[in-house]
């Protein structure tokens, strides 16, 4: 996060500098910008308002989940349950809808999302288990479950008032859940750089010895950075479960892959302490525009699956700042 | 016969990165079979100047000269054609492999038949090279088995295995060797350094004069990119060093005996029969406001523990630790925060600072929720800037900016930071493990203003030293450590310090 202080007297103004200056790595852009002119090329539907709108709905959800991912990789750990929390929060609301109203719905969605996120962290903690371990373990645990409880099917719901809500336009012209998922990115990089639980992450991250000598409660902020991470795939579990219509026991499982390679091609270092949740957006964009430029294109899905890995891999060697990395793993 | 060329020879070799200058026209030579000691501050092209030697930077004006040819060396796997090696602080050895093959690594081909390795061919050769040098390890030992010091003699070996793997003599950099060593290691290093004379041509890069007199025969000094003084070492003296390497003279009191205060305040930290198993024994003791302490222990007397106690990362099993005659809840650094305890931890880039964070997130992190806006969780980017500068100017730390990655600084202007994040944060307690450590002469005076500055406004410091000549000339006050025990309080008065050896004699 060195490069986050804007400087209070700005000589001369370049582009780069000013990127560098806000967090924002330039080369993901540039990577999007050519995804953009190569499919609008090939299809000029492609490069239509309509089509970006289609491009934010989505990526929503798979937004909110690599951010999610971000908080705990910040930290210099990493949560493997994310896409199993979007798969049980999804099926609880659709559960909770019907009888308890949308409102109820929400809220337990997103506190079962929560509440995963305090026992992988209380597990991180107190048994000092590796956040890899506790949260592939947590994966098998919540696809499971999820399972259990719906048999296997989807389960469908009558009352439409959250695909309703999700659906609409607050904003004339752009779906609420593309609004949802900015807002909550928005807020999350003001948490990040302007608050004393971000910095605290950052500082985990990068040195936690550091950060314990400091006085930083350590243990106490990861199990933070968990429970945020479970509230936002819980969220997304949410959202997911009304745009579909229906909580269903896959829902999650692309997401974990997916928003890993977002949060990586973003410039979030997997051993913590650089990057962050604005980040993340770009590297959200690049495989939204990479997966729905295929579809447009009508490139069949499994050429589709074989382009998006080597685009990830050829992404993430190009825009990542070596400089930063102290360890290529 | 002609006098042989030197085996190493810089021609006004000049290094700049973009608009720095960091090497400006060094002449340099290094007679065959000669020990040369470089020595400079922290920043004085020193780091530069190895990495144009083996290859690893390329000049950008000026000329290297090879057994009195002239060279250029595009890579270290060139240099290490031309014989020369570098032995480096940070070791350079892969833990989990056996000696013999740390030493060959990289050279497996001409042990090697259609991709196969004659390991038998490798352990002779590597066991001929150890040998050959009077290093008593075995070549089939596992490297991280072995202890710094043994490490740092199978990376010399290595340097020698190139020089018999290619028809040169080898020209051998090592680059602070002595700096993790213990007084007993450093010993063996430099017998060997004597032993191998004649079979290698050597450049000891150090920030020890110590060294450079116990094993060099002429001593360049480095100052800012410049060549600033050579001596045979015979003509060499500490203060002529001293000030070719600062660029003025020794200060009369190295350790600002004149800046000490004799009159101190009133108690501050009060430790009283504070017991950890097996680390302390009831250990009493009190320090007052202006006081400085010294701490002085062999490795495992107790004197770390300590430290680690008064900060709350240690939790005693007895006893009481008490701030301004209030009881402080043991083993819990946020407890020991709240007293205004700050420390300066040993292990700077583990423990002090986050490397890939900026100086300004460093340097605010201690103190994070005071730059918080009232009554809203939001902090305040202006002021923690603001903050940030006035420390950067006050404690004259170099650096490009706030923003300046930390890992950028050099260790004085990092340590600096260490400093000012307590200092920024306000302190009345002050634990200091080794402040010194890695710092250059400069570097170190100024820390020992700084902590003569600190007292004056009545902090309470605690200085645990390996440095018996630092602890003794900074501290109002010697304490010895012995099997976790406090063995002896000697009083230090500017005017009446006391010996080394009245100290070291309470230790063992």
């Amino acid at each position: 996060m060195s490069q986050t202080v804007p400087h209070t007297a700005s000589g001369t103004m370049n582009l780069r500098s000013f990127f560098a200056r806000h967090g924002v790595s330039l080369y993901p852009l540039l990577v999007i910008l050519a995804l953009i002119a190569f499919f609008g090329v090939q299809n000029p539907y492609f490069a239509t308002f309509d089509n970006a709108v289609n491009i934010g709905r989505q990526s929503s959800v798979l937004l909110l989940v690599s951010l999610a991912g971000t908080m705990v990789i910040m930290i210099g750990s990493i949560d493997l349950s994310v896409g199993s929390i979007v798969t049980l929060a999804g099926i609880v609301t659709a559960l909770a809808i019907d009888p308890f109203g949308p409102g109820v719905a929400i809220a337990a969605g997103v506190g079962v999302g929560v509440a995963v996120g305090l026992v992988n962290g209380l597990t991180l903690i107190a048994l000092k288990v590796p956040s890899f371990l506790v949260t592939l373990g947590m994966l098998s645990v919540l696809s499971g479950i999820a399972n259990m409880i719906c048999g296997g099917s989807s389960i469908m719901f009558i009352d439409q008032s959250l695909t309703e809500l999700v659906n609409s336009e607050f904003v004339p012209g752009i779906p609420n859940i593309i609004l949802i998922a900015l807002v909550t990115a928005a807020v999350l990089t003001f948490i990040a750089f302007k608050t004393v639980l971000g910095r605290y992450l950052y500082a985990i991250g990068g040195g936690e010895v550091v950060a314990a000598n400091t006085g930083v409660p350590v243990n106490r902020y990861k199990v933070y950075a968990f429970m945020l991470s479970g509230g936002l795939c819980g969220l997304a579990g949410v959202l997911l479960t009304a745009q579909v219509g229906a909580g269903t026991p896959a829902a999650g499982a692309n997401m974990l892959l997916d928003s890993i390679a977002a949060i990586v091609m973003g410039g979030t270092a997997l051993s913590g302490g650089i990057g962050g949740p604005q980040r993340t957006i770009l590297g959200v964009l690049v495989i939204a525009i990479l997966s729905n430029g295929m579809d447009v294109t009508e490139v069949s899905s499994f050429t589709q699956e074989v382009v998006k890995g080597l685009v990830i891999i050829l992404a993430v060697a190009s825009t990542i700042d070596r400089k930063k990395y102290l360890f290529i793993k | 016969m002609t006098s042989p060329a030197p085996a190493l020879e810089l021609r006004a070799v000049t290094k700049r990165y973009g608009a720095v200058t960091a090497l400006d026209g060094i002449d340099l030579v290094l007679p065959r079979h000669g020990v040369l000691g470089l020595v400079g501050e922290n920043g004085a092209g020193k780091s530069t100047l190895i990495s144009v030697i083996n290859g690893t930077a390329r000049p950008t004006e000026g000329q290297l000269l090879v057994n009195g040819r002239v060279v250029s060396l595009g890579s270290p796997a060139e240099a290490a054609h031309a014989g020369i090696a570098t032995v480096f602080q940070e070791q350079g050895l892969v833990a989990n492999l056996r000696v013999y093959e740390n030493m060959l690594l990289g050279r497996e081909r001409q042990f090697s038949w259609a991709g196969i390795l004659g390991a038998t061919a490798m352990r002779q050769f590597a066991r001929e090279v150890l040998d050959e040098l009077g290093i008593a390890i075995d070549p089939l030992a596992v490297t991280g088995n072995l202890n710094f010091g043994e490490r740092q003699l199978v990376e010399i070996a290595k340097a020698f295995a190139l020089g018999h793997l290619y028809p040169v003599e080898p020209i051998v950099l090592l680059d602070e060797p002595t700096s993790a060593l213990s007084d007993r290691e450093t010993e063996i290093l430099f017998d060997s350094i004597r032993r191998w004379r004649g079979k290698a041509s050597i450049i000891l890069v150090s920030h020890r004069l110590a060294d450079v007199f116990a094993v060099c025969d002429a001593v360049t000094t480095l100052k800012d990119g410049r060549v600033s003084g050579h001596w045979p070492i015979g003509d060499a003296t500490p203060d002529l060093l001293h000030e070719a390497i600062v660029g003025r003279p020794r200060s009369a009191g190295y350790y600002k005996e004149h800046d000490q205060r004799e009159t101190l305040g009133d108690v501050v930290l009060e430790l009283a029969d504070v017991d950890v198993p097996g680390q302390l024994r009831s250990v009493s003791l009190s320090v007052r406001a202006g006081e400085i302490v010294g701490v002085a222990g062999v490795l495992g007397s107790g004197k770390t523990a300590l430290g680690h106690v008064i900060t709350g990362a240690l939790r005693p099993s007895g006893g009481e630790i008490r701030v301004h005659g209030r009881r402080l809840r043991p083993g819990s650094r946020a407890a020991a925060l709240a007293a205004d305890i700050g420390s300066v931890p040993a292990e700077r880039n583990l423990a002090g600072v986050i490397g890939m964070h900026s100086v300004q997130s460093n340097l605010v992190l201690p103190s994070i929720r005071s730059f918080r806006a009232p009554r809203l969780p939001i902090l305040s980017g202006r002021r923690q800037a603001a903050t940030t500068d006035r420390w950067i100017e006050r404690l004259r730390v170099k650096t490009a900016g706030r923003s300046q990655q930390i890992r950028n600084l050099s260790g004085g202007n990092a340590q600096k930071v260490v400093f000012a994040k307590w200092l920024a944060r306000g302190v009345r307690v002050f634990v200091l493990d080794d402040p010194g450590r890695g710092l250059d002469v400069g570097a170190k005076e100024e820390i020992y203003t700084l902590l003569r500055s600190l007292a004056k406004e009545g902090v309470a410091i605690v200085l645990i030293s390996d440095n018996l000549p630092e602890i003794i000339g900074l501290s109002n006050r010697v304490v010895t450590f012995r099997a976790g025990a406090i063995s002896a309080e000697i009083p230090a008065h500017a005017h009446d310090k006391p010996s080394e050896t009245s100290v070291v004699t309470n230790m063992v």
